[in-house]
C-alpha cells in the first residue's frame, strides 16, 4: 500500500515536470494536453479514498503554485476595479471533487473496461474545466462560457483523453509490482480462466 | 463511512482550509519554491530545445544563409547610419534641454528577450521569456515589442534565466489608457475567449458621450504607477455607448499570435 502510494505521488510529480513541455495548440483555441489532471484522474480511479485525497491536495496545491497570478500592482485609486481571481488553493477542492467522481466509476476500471473508463475520464476533464472556467467567470461578475472557451475546453479534453490508457496500464503494472491490486475483478477472472 | 476515510477527509479539509487562507506574500514564496524546484528540468528542457533549434538552423542551405548574411550586412550598414544620425540628434536634444533648464527625462533601458514558451497555464494569457533575475528582470516591469506594449512581467524567480509575462490580452492585465487627440481616459484590459489572431481589447470607463471613433490610436496614460506614458496600445475598432459610461473595442498594435523578440524595460536605477 505504502509503495503504491509513493509510486502514485511520484507519477503525479513527474506529470508536473512533463506538463512544462506540453505544447499549446494555438490554432485550436489554445487547447493543450493537461497531463497533470490526467495523471491525477487515473491515480484517483486506481486508489482508495485516503490516497485520492492526498493526491488531490498535492495536485491542487502544486497546480495553483504553478498558475496563480499576482494581484495587479497598480495604484488602487486608478485601478479601482481589479479583475478578480479565485483564491490560491481552489484547485485542491476541484481536484477532490473530480477525484470523488472517479471513485464512482472505479468499478468499471476494476472490471477492466478501459475504453469506457477513458471516455469517462474525458467527460470528467470536461466537467472540471467547465466548472473551473465557470467559477472564474462567476467571480468576475458574470456566468458565461462563450464559444471559443467551450471549444478550448472540448479540444483540451479530446487531446488529453487518449493518453489515459497508457497511464492506466502503467498504474496497473505499478500496482502489480507493489503487490497492490487496483483491479481485483480482473485478477480473479484471470485466475478463474486458468 | 470508514473511520480511516473520515480521518482522511478531515485532514484534507484542514489542509485545503490552510491553503485557502494563505496571503499573497506566502503564495508568492510558495510559487518561488515551486519554480526553483523545477528549474533544473526547465533549464534542461530549454537547452534541449535550443540544441534542436540550432540543429534545424544548421540544416538550412548555405545559399540561403549567404543571402541572409548579405541582407543582414546591408541592414546593419543602414542601421549604423541611422544610429549615427540619432546620436547627433540625442546630443542636440540634450543641449536644448540644458538650454531650457528642463529636468532630464529618463529614457528606457531595455534588455532583449525571446519568447520561449506560450501559455504555461490553462486560462491566463502568459508567455515565458528567456531573461530572468540574472539579467535584472523583476516582477511588474513593462514588456514591449517593436509595435507597442506586450504586457507586464508577472514572475521572475531568483537566480533564474526565465520570467513569465502576463500579456495585454489577458483580462487580468489592466492598463490606464488615453485616446489620442481627445481627453478620454479609461482602463484597457483583455477580452476573454478571443483567439490570438482576433484578440480585441476592451477600453472601459470612457465617458458616456465619449468623443472616440474608429481608427483613433490608444496610448498608455502613465497613471497608476505601472506603465510609462505614451506607449502605443492599439487602435479603436468600435465604440459602444452606454447610459453611464462607454466602452471601446481596441485592436492591439502588437501581433500576439506572432511574438518573437520582446524588450523588458528595466528601472532607470538598475
Amino acid at each position: 500500500m505504502i509503495r503504491f502510494s509513493i509510486a502514485t505521488i511520484l507519477l503525479l510529480l513527474a506529470a508536473f515536470t512533463a506538463q512544462q513541455f506540453m505544447p499549446v495548440f494555438t490554432g485550436l483555441y489554445h487547447s493543450r494536453i493537461l497531463i497533470v489532471h490526467l495523471a491525477f484522474l487515473c491515480c484517483a480511479v486506481a486508489s482508495g479514498q485516503p490516497l485520492m485525497l492526498l493526491l488531490a491536495f498535492i495536485g491542487g496545491f502544486l497546480w495553483d503554485a504553478q498558475c496563480t497570478l499576482a494581484p495587479h500592482p497598480g495604484d488602487p485609486s486608478v485601478y479601482t476595479q481589479p479583475t478578480e481571481s479565485l483564491r490560491f488553493g481552489y484547485s485542491i477542492l476541484l481536484f477532490a471533487a473530480a477525484g470523488y467522481l472517479m471513485q464512482v466509476i472505479q468499478p468499471l476500471f476494476r472490471q477492466g473496461k478501459w475504453p469506457l473508463t477513458t471516455a469517462l475520464i474525458g467527460l470528467v476533464l470536461m466537467l472540471y474545466f467547465t466548472l473551473e472556467c465557470g467559477l472564474i467567470s462567476f467571480i468576475r461578475g458574470e456566468l458565461q462560457i462563450d464559444r471559443p472557451t467551450f471549444l478550448q475546453i472540448l479540444f483540451t479534453s479530446l487531446f488529453t483523453m487518449p493518453l489515459a490508457p497508457p497511464l492506466l496500464k502503467l498504474l496497473s503494472l505499478t500496482a502489480d509490482a507493489c503487490d497492490q491490486h487496483p483491479q481485483p475483478d480482473v485478477i480473479l477472472r484471470r485466475r478463474h480462466q486458468r | 463511512m470508514k473511520p480511516l476515510n473520515l480521518i482522511a477527509l478531515l485532514l484534507f479539509l484542514g489542509g485545503a482550509l490552510w491553503a485557502l487562507t494563505r496571503n499573497d506574500r506566502v503564495v508568492r514564496s510558495i510559487q518561488a519554491s515551486y519554480y526553483s524546484a523545477i528549474s533544473p528540468f526547465l533549464r534542461t528542457g530549454s537547452s534541449l530545445e535550443n540544441h534542436a533549434r540550432e540543429f534545424l538552423c544548421d540544416t538550412k542551405s548555405a545559399k540561403t544563409l549567404e543571402l541572409e548574411l548579405r541582407q543582414t550586412r546591408s541592414e546593419l550598414a543602414r542601421l549604423k547610419l541611422i544610429e549615427s544620425r540619432l546620436h547627433s540628434l540625442e546630443a542636440e536634444n540634450s543641449e536644448l534641454r540644458k538650454a531650457l533648464d528642463f529636468k532630464q527625462s529618463t529614457g528606457f533601458k531595455v534588455i532583449a528577450a525571446n519568447v520561449t514558451r506560450r501559455n504555461p497555464t490553462t486560462w491566463w494569457q502568459t508567455v515565458e521569456i528567456d531573461a530572468g533575475s540574472k539579467e535584472g528582470v523583476k516582477p511588474q516591469l513593462m514588456v514591449l515589442a517593436k509595435d507597442g506594449l506586450v504586457g507586464i512581467v508577472e514572475r521572475s524567480d531568483n537566480h533564474s534565466k526565465h520570467s513569465s509575462v502576463l500579456l495585454l490580452t489577458d483580462e487580468k492585465c489592466q492598463v490606464a489608457a488615453r485616446v489620442e487627440g481627445s481627453p478620454e481616459v479609461g482602463i484597457l484590459c483583455g477580452h476573454r475567449g478571443t483567439p490570438d489572431g482576433e484578440a480585441l481589447l476592451r477600453l472601459r470607463f470612457l465617458s458616456s458621450n465619449a468623443a472616440a471613433h474608429q481608427g483613433q490610436r490608444v496610448f498608455t496614460s502613465g497613471r497608476g504607477g505601472v506603465f510609462a506614458a505614451d506607449i502605443l496600445l492599439g487602435t479603436i475598432d468600435s465604440v459602444e455607448k452606454g447610459a453611464l459610461d462607454s466602452e471601446a473595442l481596441v485592436r492591439p498594435s502588437v501581433n500576439f499570435a506572432d511574438l518573437g523578440a520582446v524588450f523588458v524595460v528595466l528601472p532607470a536605477d538598475s
